[in-house]
């Protein structure tokens, strides 16, 4: 896991105004990225706050087999939510991708999905494809290394979340 | 054949350029080992005991005699002169410089090839039934649907960090030379009642540690549909599956621990939604398109039976016996389909050198409508050989030692590479074959026997099939000695079965007599007809363990 991290949306490094708070610090009124424990313990009153709010799904955790959040329960709240994290805790732990396609395609989320934890290059552009829209990524690695890799593939047989139709359709114009 | 279009000789190309550059990352050092091996992997590359390892995929088994000669000269020129052809019908080479595998990958890229997905956790190279598009009662070439989901499964974004490798394998045919149901998603091609071609899908079968048999869980879905299917098992895979411990994580762990009812439910909820987004319906015209390479190729108009075929059979014995175990009855007449067995009596299984494999790339060009089948059985074949020529064909193989009239025999046997290359076996499997090869070597004796299928895996993991071998003989460590657990009953064709184990494990030194006393036990108690799978399905393990454990 990188030790220092910076945020790329767009291409760019843009400064990161969200701030991962834990399930006992008291929320302020700045943009927050809570648990899904947390949320759920307190839609009610999240609803009313006036600033923004996000959420971390995190894998990896839970129970015997520990295969970790369920995004799905998500759901009831996306209205409320502006940022929604997805956490690789290792980069072989490849649930995410589903993660993120669930949430864009099957739920319709149209705000940022951010990758976190262990997010290297060579994963980079198969996430673009499966929807995030910012990667925290270690800090050492210039932007113009990012954007290189998301463009070392150029071509793909099939359809994702991204506007590429697939080729196994645009062979035929569709 | 299948041949690539601007797009796919892109998408090869972006690969190869993308692995020398993973590759100069790490010999920099900008890359670690750790951080390199899941990139490696998915290029087929692998740290072995001596070095590392190139497996090269052959999509459905089917390659053009300029791609043998491409596989010959890698042989060649990066390796020590030979390749190894495995269950999963690739190449692998054992020899490659890692510096060098950029420069190798770009060279098989011009004879449209490559490397990709053959390890790492993702789709791996798609496998099918041998003689697609040769033998007679297929409903579809298995070759269509492969091509089509070796290409949506490249680089699929969604499913190439799996928790576990995955495996898929078609047949068109009712006899299942694929062994379908030992795979992680296993297809059918099958007619329904309206005559409609479609694809049952056979989910959760595999070897390893703990091997299972797939469950059926669909009947039939149509071929627009298939590829939305086939993305619902995956993502409820990739969302279930378990991730804690290796052993458990290959689908068919997900598809016992959830229960056979309860995953068809997961996976019709998924597929439902897929579906209904129109996302994946294949289109027809791509399907026709894809089809339209795998057209039946020209074959002349020959009389069912070859004059010169029947009088070279009477006058050479020899000739005679390779025609009755090697060659195979073609869909059309006047054609045979000939099986190329790479077990040379006391020869390593699966291992052919550069000068065979040049032969084999000129017989298929001169005698075979230029195409070669591997098979996971690790033989060739040539798959269109008019009966006229099959002599011809025959007298250059016997010059190459290509010769041997043993396919489905017991010298026939699967072996994986096992302790002489592998870093995970417990014991050798390749001495083991060559010794079994050896000690049965006189023709007769292996006509006789019959069909036996031995299949040598030197650990747990099976990479040698020993669960469905009719004979299965697997390598375990005791303390540091090798010793072999045996068993018996297992198959991998349409009746699919897993083998019962004797009981106690034997003694390096001990194991051929053991194989030597199954043989003799089977021999005094089959009746007539009776393959030695059959007498064991009728009699059980009883009279075998009698005599194996005696003393």
């Amino acid at each position: 896991m990188p030790t220092k991290t910076h945020l790329i949306a767009n291409g760019a490094v843009v400064d990161d105004t969200w701030v991962f708070i834990d399930d006992e610090t008291p929320l302020g009124d700045t943009p927050a990225i809570i648990s899904l424990d947390r949320l759920k313990a307190e839609a009610d009153t999240l609803r009313s706050r006036n600033a923004k709010l996000g959420v971390v799904i995190r894998t990896n955790t839970q129970g015997k087999t520990k295969l970790g959040e369920d995004v799905r329960e998500l759901s009831p709240y996306l209205d409320m939510l502006t940022t929604i994290a997805i956490d690789f805790p290792v980069y072989r732990n490849g649930r995410g991708y589903s993660d993120a396609r669930i949430l864009r395609e099957e739920l319709g989320f149209k705000g940022e999905l951010r990758a976190i934890g262990e997010v290297l290059f060579d994963q980079w552009s198969f996430m673009a494809r499966c929807g995030f829209n910012t990667f925290e990524i270690d800090s050492s690695i210039p932007v113009k290394a990012f954007n290189e890799a998301l463009n070392e593939l150029s071509e793909a047989y099939q359809p994702a979340v991204d506007n590429q139709r697939g080729v196994l359709w645009r062979r035929h114009g569709l | 054949m299948y041949r690539y279009d601007e797009f796919d000789h892109k998408i090869v190309t972006d690969r190869v350029n993308q692995f020398r550059g993973q590759v100069n990352r790490r010999i920099s050092g900008a890359l670690s080992e750790d951080a390199f091996k899941p990139l490696r992997l998915m290029n087929g590359v692998y740290l072995q005991l001596h070095a590392y390892m190139l497996r090269v995929a052959i999509p459905y088994g089917t390659v053009s005699s300029k791609q043998m000669r491409m596989l010959a000269h890698i042989a060649r020129k990066y390796d020590r002169g030979y390749g190894h052809f495995t269950t999963r019908q690739n190449i692998q080479y054992n020899w490659p410089a890692l510096d060098r595998i950029p420069d190798l990958l770009e060279e098989l890229a011009s004879v449209e090839m490559h490397a990709i997905q053959t390890s790492g956790n993702c789709i791996r190279n798609v496998t099918a039934d041998q003689y697609a598009g040769a033998i007679a009662d297929e409903i579809e070439d298995p070759r269509i649907i492969s091509e089509i989901i070796r290409q949506w499964s490249t680089f699929h974004p969604e499913f190439s960090y799996l928790p576990r490798k995955f495996k898929i394998a078609v047949t068109g045919h009712e006899n299942d030379r694929a062994a379908i149901k030992l795979h992680d998603i296993g297809i059918v091609i099958v007619k329904n009642d309206k005559g409609e071609t479609g694809y049952e899908v056979h989910v959760g079968g595999g070897q390893g540690r703990s091997p299972f048999i797939a469950k059926k869980l669909t009947d039939f879905v149509p071929a627009k549909k298939l590829l939305a299917y086939l993305e619902a098992v995956m993502r409820v895979y990739n969302m279930l599956g378990r991730r804690d411990n290796s052993y458990k994580a290959r689908i068919k762990i997900l598809v016992h621990e959830t229960g056979e009812t309860e995953m068809r439910r997961l996976v019709e909820e998924e597929f439902a939604k897929i579906d209904a987004s129109q996302m994946l319906s294949l289109p027809e015209a791509e399907l026709d398109r894809i089809s339209a390479y795998f057209a039946p190729p020209n074959y002349e108009n020959l009389p069912a039976q070859s004059d010169a075929f029947e009088a070279a059979k009477e006058g050479n014995p020899e000739f005679s016996h390779w025609v009755k175990t090697n060659l195979v009855p073609h869909k059309t007449p006047g054609y045979g389909i000939v099986n190329i067995s790479l077990k040379p009596i006391g020869g390593i299984p699966g291992d052919a050198t550069d000068a065979q494999m040049d032969v084999i790339a000129d017989l298929a060009e001169r005698y075979a409508l230029d195409e070669i089948r591997v098979t996971h059985e690790q033989n060739l074949v040539l798959p269109h050989v008019k009966l006229d020529e099959a002599k011809e064909v025959y007298d250059i193989l016997c010059a190459h030692d290509l010769a041997t009239p043993n396919i489905g025999l017991i010298s026939d046997s699967i072996a994986c590479p096992g302790l002489d290359y592998c870093n995970l076996a417990n014991a050798r499997s390749i001495p083991l074959a060559q010794e079994i090869s050896t000690h049965f070597a006189d023709l007769d004796k292996q006509y006789d026997i019959g069909e036996l299928k031995i299949k040598i895996s030197g650990c747990i993991n099976a990479c040698g099939h020993h669960h469905v071998g009719h004979i299965g003989i697997l390598g375990v460590d005791k303390k540091g000695t090798e010793f072999y657990q045996i068993s018996l009953g297992g198959s991998a064709d349409e009746k699919a079965s897993l083998g019962d184990i004797t009981g106690q494990a034997f003694t390096e030194d001990k194991v051929v007599d053991a194989v030597d006393t199954i043989v003799e036990t089977y021999l005094n108690l089959r009746q007539p007809e009776e393959r030695f799978l059959d007498t064991y399905r009728r009699v059980g393990m009883d009279p075998f363990k009698e005599q194996l454990y005696a003393d």
